[in-house]
């Protein structure tokens, strides 16, 4: 039974204690990795899922009147902070005035901050305006929704709980998608 | 043509590195002579078409040929000549086969330089190193291939990452960071080899060591590279975030710094040879999971690429050559141990281990710290952060009990010590070690833990010179002249010995210039228009404004700003904001005025025509952090010229039929 | 500060406010120097969100400075450390802070280093132990390897 005595030859000859710390260090490792493969490190999951949209009301830039979020309660809403300085804002745009214009029973509502009224209105002017363009002054309503770059849209639904947020430019599917979940 | 030619050189290392690798194992295990002149063969053939691929591609880039896809990618008709020739590494794919490149030299060069010796380990290693090529051959004609073929060929490329061109700096950290990351597998190699063969001779040491040594050096000047480039480019006005990759770069750094001190053990007293073939083992392996931290898209960091297959290929050499450790490492440790001791725990020796358990703590923490973000995702899927503050916190004082064993470990005697002895030896530096306390608390050092590393640092200083000039200082009372004795101890015979207190005496500096420069910074923002000055840290700051540059990748705004110390001006510093087409947000240039006593820093926060929005710095002693890692550099370079000792036996005339000469 | 509030009144313009958040403030207004200090001191314990893992302090992105701006004003109205980072902590998740919370799973990234320096420190101390009870053996053994030099050193031995 050459086989037997040269297994039982090569288990007596190791060093367990290396063997296990070993293969545990190994799998650690392994494990933590391949998990992590697959998640994209840049996307934060937002901690104001689920939770109740934090309240505010900020002046319209173009007809200046006060828009209240409390007072939209039973539509879903839609908030899209973006800037005048941002790319990806000035390709989205009409994807999210044309939306805008098909869902009449959807509340839209822009939000901009750290920018001025002049560059806002050049900017709807070329793009398109649909629907309330919000100025955040100070960035501090950005700050409460945990705003950290721009373009990044929010999901209301009708109860006022936010039920997605969405970072990057928009597109009509993904529109559509996280609109879904705010009208179940 | 020339992306057919690409591919082909590649599919041919592929092959000839695979075939070797099978053929070094067989010979090693049959301890056969041809079979190691073979390996030797294919060992040199896969560097050559390693040389060949890497030349085929620079000819590719400079003659901006867009057919094939790397130059597609990353080359251009606009950008001067040395972007181009640097642009090799200046992406994911080119820097695969760049890493290819500096392994083929490195294992070229080790397997000629030992080419008449070691016969028993040379085979195990080569075969091992082929191994590594292989894999690396493999992932370049595979999911990282540069030569694939673009159609239809454009006109023109985009040029490489902008902020690569930005700074000289840029060019030469990849080629340091490889030349100490690849290099990190030669000795993995002979460790391999050891280990395959159940020995580790006393002989094999000598170019186990400086197979370490080498790549040690170049990857200590790389990280200072890095973290000099972060600070003069990035505007931050610092040198170390802890950044996943940056940790990569660290981590096997201080594995190897760990090796290289248990290996002295292991000469002088013959144990502690399983451990350090372990850590060895460990900065190998630290290196390619650094490569996958890098490159994978797993983490979030300033150099990640998107994710691809490349991660998990990586992830897949990753696991085989942690098994291919552990187990070697489980089976033959215990054959490696040879009988010897230590006389006592109080004493060099004894300092030697405590030394490696806090490089070990030390590398566990940046570990723990990197991944953990991943772990937390992974089992409880809630997003958290391990920043700065956390690493600042639990590695400052693991650094400076580091600095502590500095000064005290060299100051121990070799082997047991009588109470009197090691008074005698610990007590003198602790005045040199108070004075440095003194005089920094004179310079208004108010930080304890600054005021403690000031207290070691003397303590280290002392005891590093005193060592570093006993050999000498011996001479001398023997009446030996000096000049001579002077270049004989030093640099022809006791260089290991010289080049390593040079070692000690550059990280001393390190230490203190990193706790001085940290603590005794002082900053302060302001907003100035133009014309208006401020005055910070003895000097006046005027602005006098501000213009616009465009730039084919970038839109710049510099703003231009006068400095004078007592009405003399010293200097005109002009920082910039630069907004490039790729980037969502701007990114600064800062501009920095070094004097030996430290830095004057200035970076933009915003400008808006007239008025800017400033950030100035005053940091003392940064700039020595610099100059002395170089030294730490230039220290490792003169323990690793090798003493070229031949022992000559002569044998009485009966022999007459042994050789003439025998190198030892 | 009182009259931007009195303005903003008028305008019946309303931001989401931290005493919504945190409640009131639980410390001491600051000013000067030392609120400087602590604005500094305080962002380098916040990321910012959209960089690379740098600090609100450290980053030049928009957000980055209107999160500072956030961070000085509720020093300014007195709330603490604790509170500030807990009112960043509701918004953008624990991702912002930088350094881990001590509770839950996340006290193991403080504790486990500490851990491995305690049994290290252990394992070193029986190793070395166990090296000095190691008995007596002749010189590092003199593992010859190259055959021309054991053969040399055999017939210098003999003759």
């Amino acid at each position: 039974m050459a086989a037997a005595e040269f297994v039982v030859r090569l288990i007596r000859g190791v060093n367990w204690t290396v063997l296990v710390t070993g293969i545990i260090i190994v799998a650690t490792v392994v494990f933590v990795l391949v998990a992590g493969l697959g998640k994209d490190p840049q996307h934060i999951d937002s901690p104001l899922v689920g939770k109740p949209a934090p309240p505010f009301a900020l002046k319209a830039v173009n007809t200046g009147e006060t828009i209240d979020l409390e007072s939209l309660r039973g539509k879903p809403v839609i908030v899209n902070f973006w800037a005048t300085w941002c790319g990806p804002c000035y390709l989205e745009h009409p994807t999210l005035v044309a939306n805008a214009r098909q869902l009449p029973d959807v509340q839209f509502i822009g939000v901009v901050f750290n920018d001025t009224e002049d560059k806002i209105n050049r900017f709807l002017a070329e793009r398109g305006n649909a629907y309330p363009t919000l100025l955040d002054a100070n960035g501090k309503t950005a700050i409460a929704y945990g705003v950290g770059g721009v373009p990044e849209t929010y999901f209301i639904n009708a109860a006022g709980t936010i039920v997605a947020k969405f970072e990057g430019p928009m597109s009509t599917e993904i529109l559509q998608e996280n609109l879904a979940k705010a009208l179940r | 043509m020339t992306a057919t030619l690409g591919r082909f050189l590649i599919l041919a290392s592929v092959l000839v590195s695979t075939t070797g690798a099978f053929i070094a194992y067989a010979a090693g295990a049959k301890r056969s002579p041809e079979g190691l002149k073979w390996s030797q063969r294919f060992a040199y053939a896969f560097a050559g078409l390693m040389v060949l691929a890497t030349g085929v591609m620079e000819y590719a880039l400079i003659t901006h040929d867009f057919s094939v896809q790397y130059v597609a990618h990353v080359g251009s008709t606009q950008v001067p000549l040395w972007v181009t020739i640097v642009s090799l590494w200046s992406s994911l794919e080119g820097s695969i086969l760049f890493w290819g490149f500096i392994l083929g030299i490195y294992i070229a060069a080790t397997t000629w330089v030992n080419r008449n010796q070691h016969q028993e380990y040379m085979p195990f290693a080569i075969g091992t190193w082929l191994s590594c090529g292989a894999f690396f051959s493999f992932l370049i004609a595979g999911p990282a291939n540069p030569f694939l073929s673009v159609s239809p060929v454009p006109l023109e490329g985009p040029g490489p990452n902008p902020l690569l061109q930005n700074h000289l700096l840029m060019i030469i950290h990849p080629p340091m960071l490889y030349l100490g990351y690849v290099g990190m597998t030669i000795p993995f190699g002979f460790a391999a080899a050891a280990l395959l063969r159940g020995r580790l001779g006393q002989s094999f040491l000598r170019p186990l060591r400086a197979s370490l040594l080498l790549p040690w050096v170049f990857l200590t000047i790389a990280i200072m590279l890095g973290g000099w480039w972060a600070y003069e480019v990035l505007g931050w006005g610092g040198y170390w975030a802890w950044d996943p990759v940056e940790n990569a770069s660290l981590l096997p750094w201080l594995t190897a710094t760990a090796a290289l001190h248990s290996a002295i053990v292991m000469e002088r007293r013959g144990v502690l040879k399983g451990w350090t073939v372990t850590l060895i083992q460990a900065s190998f392996l630290l290196t390619i999971l650094g490569t996958f931290m890098t490159r994978s898209g797993v983490f979030n960091s300033v150099h990640s690429f998107t994710q691809s297959a490349i991660g998990p290929t990586i992830l897949i050499f990753l696991t085989a050559v942690l098994l291919f450790s552990v187990i070697l490492l489980a089976f033959r440790i215990d054959s490696l141990e040879s009988e010897g001791r230590i006389e006592s725990a109080v004493s060099r020796e004894g300092m030697f281990l405590v030394n490696n358990l806090f490089f070990v703590v030390f590398t566990f923490t940046v570990l723990v710290g990197t991944v953990f973000p991943l772990v937390v995702e992974a089992v409880k899927g809630k997003q958290m952060s391990v920043g700065r503050p956390y690493f600042d916190a639990m590695v400052v004082p693991v650094g400076t009990a580091l600095l502590f064993l500095l000064g005290v470990g060299p100051a121990l005697p070799w082997g047991k010590v009588t109470r009197k002895e090691m008074l005698r030896a610990l007590l003198p530096p602790l005045i040199t070690g108070a004075i440095a306390l003194i005089i920094g608390y004179a310079f208004g050092v108010r930080s304890g833990w600054t005021l403690v590393t000031l207290l070691f640092g003397g303590y280290a200083a002392h005891v590093t010179f005193a060592q570093m000039w006993l050999p000498l200082r011996q001479r001398l009372k023997k009446g030996d002249a000096f000049a001579p004795a002077l270049i004989d101890t030093q640099l022809r015979r006791g260089r290991r010995r010289f080049g390593g207190y040079v070692v000690h005496a550059g990280a001393v500096i390190v230490f203190v210039a990193i706790a001085v420069s940290s603590t005794m910074r002082t900053q302060q923002e302001v907003t100035l228009t133009r014309g208006q000055s401020t005055t910070f840290a003895g000097k006046t700051v005027t602005f006098l404004g501000s213009e616009e540059r465009t730039e084919p990748h970038r839109q710049s705004t510099i703003a231009r700003f006068n400095i004078t110390k007592n009405g003399k001006t010293v200097a005109t510093m002009e920082p910039r904001m630069n907004q490039y087409a790729a980037m969502r947000e701007p990114i600064g240039t800062p501009a920095v005025y070094s004097t030996i006593g430290g830095d004057y820093y200035l970076s933009i926060m915003n400008l808006q025509g007239d008025q800017v929005g400033l950030l100035i710095i005053n940091m003392p002693m940064v700039g020595w952090i610099w100059g002395a890692v170089l030294l730490m550099g230039a220290g490792g370079l003169i323990a690793l010229i090798p003493a070229r000792r031949r022992t000559y036996v002569v044998v009485p005339e009966p022999l007459a039929t042994v050789p003439d000469e025998v190198v030892a | 500060m009182i009259a931007t509030f009195f303005l903003l009144a008028l305008l019946q313009i309303k931001v989401p406010d931290a005493a919504a958040i945190v409640g009131q403030p639980e410390g001491v207004p600051l000013s000067g120097q030392q609120l400087e200090r602590r604005t500094m001191a305080i962002s380098a314990e916040l990321r910012c969100p959209v960089c690379q893992g740098l600090a609100i302090g450290d980053s030049p992105s928009i957000m980055a400075a209107n999160m500072k701006a956030q961070v000085r004003e509720l020093l300014e109205r007195g709330y603490t450390e604790e509170q500030i980072l807990s009112y960043f902590e509701k918004s953008y998740g624990q991702f912002v802070l930088l350094k881990p919370k001590f509770q839950g799973v996340n006290a193991l990234v403080w504790i486990l280093p500490i851990a491995v320096l305690a049994i290290g420190f252990v394992l070193v101390v029986s190793k070395a132990k166990k090296l000095e009870a190691a008995p007596v053996a002749a010189a590092p053994e003199e593992q010859v390897d190259d055959p021309y030099l054991a053969r040399v050193r055999e017939m210098v031995e003999k003759s």
